[in-house]
């Protein structure tokens, strides 16, 4: 049920008692199978490249990454680019735009999921007028290019006072979200089946008893996978952000992160890629933590086999 | 407004949930087409989400439609009273060979981007179903740091492993294989060359999400029905095409409409990669077009203008899709 | 805000009250105020910094004045949106071919009656009309950057060549160099990097864009422009191995590793090349005897005609504390704070202040290259010309070996679109 899951853990949870012994038994002796774990691990070098190099040059002192040899391995390894963008008191402090970051990506991401599911519950639990023209404007809402938007929405915000503060982000960034995640738990909702809610209420449950008892709990994977998607586009959206919140003490970390970019005509290559590799790390400990969470889930709720 | 990000695939399982509610057989129709009217509820329910919307998607959206229509400068933005031109901006974006330049070469490149990354996220997929568990763990953590990248932090990084003068990947090419014709190779100079890497970036970034998201469609067919296929005499590629894509059929169709919403509006990557290098009129697609004409140029008319027709061009692509889902929303 | 086009004039009526606002009754109390100033990059030296901070709180006790350093990058957007806020900041730096759009648009608070105040005329000329719009002076000049050549003196020795006297023999010097160090830039001149080309048109006689009426008309494929270009397109190919669609950051690394024999630079790049070589960017101090300077010379001897890159600055015309922000803006003009540029070898926003830059080679290079300074076409819409990247593209392209008659009437056309646009 989730994509989310590690591909590891997850025939276990899929519910096919039948069919998984044979398969692996089966699969087993299959000599090929040498062959695709090769193939595996030229495919995981070429994803995990990048971010290497992001590290491998993050721990280098920067006369050497701008030298005229290529160094694979940080030879001469330092922390320095680290201290520079963690405490170098002349540049915008990391603390504080992290600090920012995290409050406006999880006050988002829990927002926009309970607005989310109660509109994807409306649409796939009851029948009403204009529920096929929302389900619609959900859908063609994500078409428009939001660059051309972005003076409208300062404008909004300006108008609420909310300028300069993280609410006021926050609240972008839920309306960001909220239609892919309304359509995301849509599918989620949509394949919880309704038949045992009512099997719940003809053993004497109220409509909303047999929900919170019997379908929500169902969910926990769907609302795990989307929340992770509302986290990854929070915590880099940076457009709006250079917009809404130009005060140095509201910055968000894209925005800190562009800083280095052009400064003085001497971009310090060392440091962008420290502080892309900070940046990273929440993302991917949040994806860590997630996955056990999602499995659980779905090891719960293996009912639909 | 999901635009300003469009890099960053996001979670697959909304795919997933779609999946489910498709291609189930017979019982689960008649619970659905009891569907309860419910009152007020269904509207109390989309009261927050709605109320959101329409103040910063709605509003902005009305806004947007309304200053296409007038001359709006940087002037207007200050207070000075816009002055109403009607379809003037649409005449002069349509009669513009720049917007055509721009908009070939987005369908071109998003086109590109989508079939490679449909294809080698379906490639992956079938591979980690092959895979020993500790090779398939392998395999994933890669792909999940592909995926956890922020894509702007993923531009600077391969803008810097393509650099000119210090780049690992010039490097390589002259010390390890001897071709001294990429000793200062610039790879953004050329458009065709500039979109090459543009569209490893954004490929490298898009593929996990469709290789997840399919990889736990394929979990669900069940093996049962594959072994019933292989008895007949079914070979690798008319099994996945007979059985398996069926069953798949709803997670292709919606990553594949993500995929091309994302690449056609994409503009964090294109944009942080001209900074680096490239010229910019030649690699210009629709995001950044949009951004430079009215938020860089300070003539939101004309950028408005552009934004409702790329919007068009969104919704008549993807109007088989849309069809399909209202169809199955009768039910 | 925006209304629909029947109601303009009422809009208009509105918008004359909100301009009256603005500086009448939503002034907010000046007690314990808090004055926010926007400044770009780190040009600005820290002394000064703390010199503004100081002094503004010094004598206006009780209220506070807080700097907020925004990056170049983006700028305009940022500038276009926050202005046009309710919590704007109350004095804000902008670069001198940008502050036209926003003195035009109404951003800025005019300080025509101010401008003996500030410095009159001992205050940038080009600067001023750079800040002025319509008659009325809104933003005045804050430092100007000047463009010079950095070389190696070693190399020019062991090439057999002296400091040029002119543009040609600049040229030439370039080539030789390039010529006699294969594998090194005789002129290290990155595609992207277009203030460095304006001087070869201006000096051919040539001009980016005359004003024509009420029109303007874009002279780049001009006979005398088209000379400039080529020979832009001469040092480009001959002369530099930069990328050439490279733009200009980090030019002190290829100076330190020994690849880059000469560059035109702001003048504050001779602090990146002398950095210490153990600095977050390292510089290469050991350089330091053989680190020559010279203003880039003009076509008949003397210095050439160079851009005159630098910043205005300005009050937002929503400024909540004018009056005090007035009283910013007099520190920041005044002699104490303008010397501190000087000395850091930054152009002081006053005529009479020339002589704070000292009097060793840079200085007097900067000097010579100050007075014959000139500025972009002063259009309103200029800044969208370079939001455009329209002159970044056209030198890449003449980097490549383009056909520059073809390639500059192409320009033409497009910067006339914008600026009659």
């Amino acid at each position: 049920m989730s994509a989310l899951v590690a591909p590891g853990t997850q025939p276990a949870a899929s519910g096919r008692p039948a069919g998984r012994p044979a398969a692996s038994r089966r699969r087993r002796i299959r000599p090929s199978t040498i062959g695709w774990s090769a193939l595996s691990v030229v495919l995981f070098a070429l994803f995990a490249f990048p971010v290497y190099w992001m590290v491998n040059t993050s721990f280098q002192p920067n006369n050497e990454i701008r030298g005229t040899d290529i160094h694979f391995w940080p030879d001469n390894f330092t922390l320095r680019n680290y201290a520079t963008v963690l405490f170098d008191p002349g540049r915008t402090p990391f603390a504080p735009a992290a600090l920012n970051s995290l409050i406006v990506t999880l006050t988002t991401v829990a927002v926009a999921l309970i607005f989310a599911f109660l509109a994807a519950l409306a649409v796939t639990r009851f029948r009403f007028k204009s529920r096929r023209t929302f389900i619609i404007v959900i859908l063609v809402v994500q078409m428009i290019p939001g660059e051309a938007m972005i003076v409208s929405i300062f404008r909004v915000i300006d108008g609420w006072q909310l300028l300069n503060t993280l609410i006021g982000l926050t609240i972008v960034y839920v309306a960001t979200v909220l239609p892919f995640t309304i359509w995301t738990l849509r599918g989620f909702v949509n394949g919880v089946p309704a038949e045992l809610e009512e099997a719940a209420m003809i053993d004497g449950c109220s409509r909303s008893g047999a929900f919170w008892r019997v379908t929500f709990p169902l969910l926990a994977p769907g609302l795990v996978a989307t929340g992770v998607f509302g986290f990854i586009q929070a915590w880099n959206e940076f457009v709006i952000a250079l917009v809404l919140n130009a005060r140095p003490e509201m910055m968000t970390l894209p925005v800190w992160l562009r800083t280095f970019l052009v400064a003085n005509g001497t971009t310090n290559w060392a440091a962008i890629m420290a502080g892309s590799t900070l940046m990273a790390i929440p993302v991917i400990v949040f994806f860590l933590i997630v996955q056990g969470r999602m499995t659980s889930g779905l090891v719960s709720g293996a009912v639909k086999g | 407004m999901t635009t300003t990000d469009s890099g960053p695939p996001p979670v697959v399982s909304s795919v997933d949930g779609e999946r489910l509610a498709a291609p189930q057989p017979a019982p689960r129709r008649s619970p659905r087409r009891r569907r309860p009217t419910g009152g007020l509820t269904p509207y109390a329910l989309l009261v927050p989400a709605s109320i959101v919307l329409a103040a910063i998607v709605g509003w902005p959206l009305v806004q947007l439609l309304v200053t296409s229509m007038q001359e709006f400068g940087r002037a207007q933005v200050f207070g000075a009273p816009p002055e109403w031109v009607w379809f003037d901006n649409y005449v002069s974006v349509l009669t513009d060979p720049a917007f055509y330049a721009v908009l070939g070469r987005s369908l071109v490149f998003a086109a590109a981007c989508v079939v490679i990354t449909m294809l080698l996220g379906t490639l992956i997929a079938l591979l980690l179903q092959r895979l020993p568990k500790g090779f398939r763990l392998l395999l994933s953590l890669g792909l999940l740091l592909a995926w956890a990248m922020p894509p702007l932090s993923a531009t600077i990084v391969w803008g810097w492993m393509f650099d000119t003068d210090y780049g690992v990947v010039n490097s390589v090419l002259v010390n390890a294989f001897g071709l001294e014709q990429y000793t200062q190779h610039s790879w953004l100079i050329e458009p065709l060359s500039f979109f090459l890497v543009a569209g490893v970036i954004i490929v490298w970034g898009a593929v996990p999400f469709v290789a997840f998201a399919l990889y736990a469609g394929l979990t669900q067919v069940p093996d049962e029905v594959l072994e019933a296929a292989q008895l007949d005499g079914a070979g690798g590629f008319s099994r996945f095409r007979l059985i398996v894509f069926p069953y798949l059929k709803p997670i292709f169709l919606i990553t594949t409409i993500l995929q091309i919403i994302w690449d056609l509006k994409v503009f964090t990557q294109i944009f942080a990669l001209q900074d680096i290098g490239g010229i910019r009129e030649q690699t210009n697609t629709l995001g950044v077009y949009i951004y430079q004409v009215s938020i860089a140029g300070g003539d939101f008319g004309t950028g408005g203008a552009i934004a409702v027709i790329t919007a068009i061009i969104l919704m008549s692509i993807s109007l088989y899709y849309v069809r399909q889902t209202v169809k199955e929303e009768e039910l | 805000m925006r209304k629909l086009g029947i109601a303009a004039l009422g809009a208009a009526a509105a918008l004359t009250l909100a301009g009256c606002a603005t500086t009448g009754s939503d002034v907010a109390s000046d007690e314990g105020a808090e004055i926010r100033v926007w400044l770009v990059g780190t040009d600005t030296p820290d002394a000064a910094r703390d010199y503004l901070v100081e002094t503004f709180e010094e004598e206006h006790p009780g209220s506070t004045l807080v700097i907020e350093e925004q990056s170049w990058d983006g700028l305009v957007d940022r500038l276009t949106t926050s202005l046009s806020g309710s919590d704007s900041p109350d004095i804000v730096e902008v670069g001198n071919t940008q502050a036209a759009a926003f003195t035009s648009a109404g951003a800025f608070l005019d300080l025509t009656e101010h401008y003996d105040e500030l410095g009159g005329d001992d205050l940038l000329p080009g600067f001023v009309e750079a800040g002025s719009y319509d008659g009325k002076f809104y933003a005045a000049p804050l430092y100007s950057g000047s463009r010079l050549v950095f070389y190696k003196k070693d190399a020019l020795e062991a090439a057999g060549l002296s400091v040029p006297g002119d543009l040609d023999e600049y040229i030439a010097n370039g080539e030789a160099l390039a010529e006699a160090n294969p594998g090194k830039s005789g002129i290290w001149w990155p595609g992207q990097d277009w203030y460095n080309a304006l001087p070869y048109i201006w000096e051919n006689g040539g001009e980016v864009a005359v004003p024509d009426g009420d029109q303007w008309d874009a002279q780049l494929s001009s006979d005398e422009s088209v000379a400039g270009l080529e020979q832009v397109q001469q040092v480009m190919t001959n002369a530099s191995l930069a990328p050439k669609d490279g733009n200009e950051t980090n030019p002190q690394v290829g100076y330190c590793d020994g690849t880059t024999l000469q560059l035109s630079a702001p003048s504050w790049v001779k602090w990146s090349i002398l950095a210490p070589a153990d600095a977050e960017t390292p510089g290469c101090p050991e350089e330091e005897a053989n680190l020559g300077v010279y203003a880039l010379p003009g076509k008949d001897g003397g210095a050439a005609q160079v851009f005159a890159g630098g910043s205005n600055i300005g009050i937002s015309a929503k400024s909540k504390h004018p009056e005090l922000a007035l009283d910013a803006m007099k520190i920041i003009l005044s002699e104490e704070f303008q010397t501190i540029y000087g000395e850091n070898g930054l152009v002081p926003a006053k005529l009479s202040l020339a002589d704070t830059l000292g009097t060793d080679e840079v200085a007097q290079a900067i000097a010579a290259a100050a007075g014959n300074a000139k500025l972009t076409p002063a259009s309103p819409k200029w800044a969208d010309v370079e939001a455009a990247g329209i002159l970044q593209d056209l030198f890449v392209k003449i980097a490549q070996g383009g056909d520059v008659q073809a390639l500059a009437e192409e320009a033409d056309q497009k910067i006339e679109d914008i600026l009659n646009g």
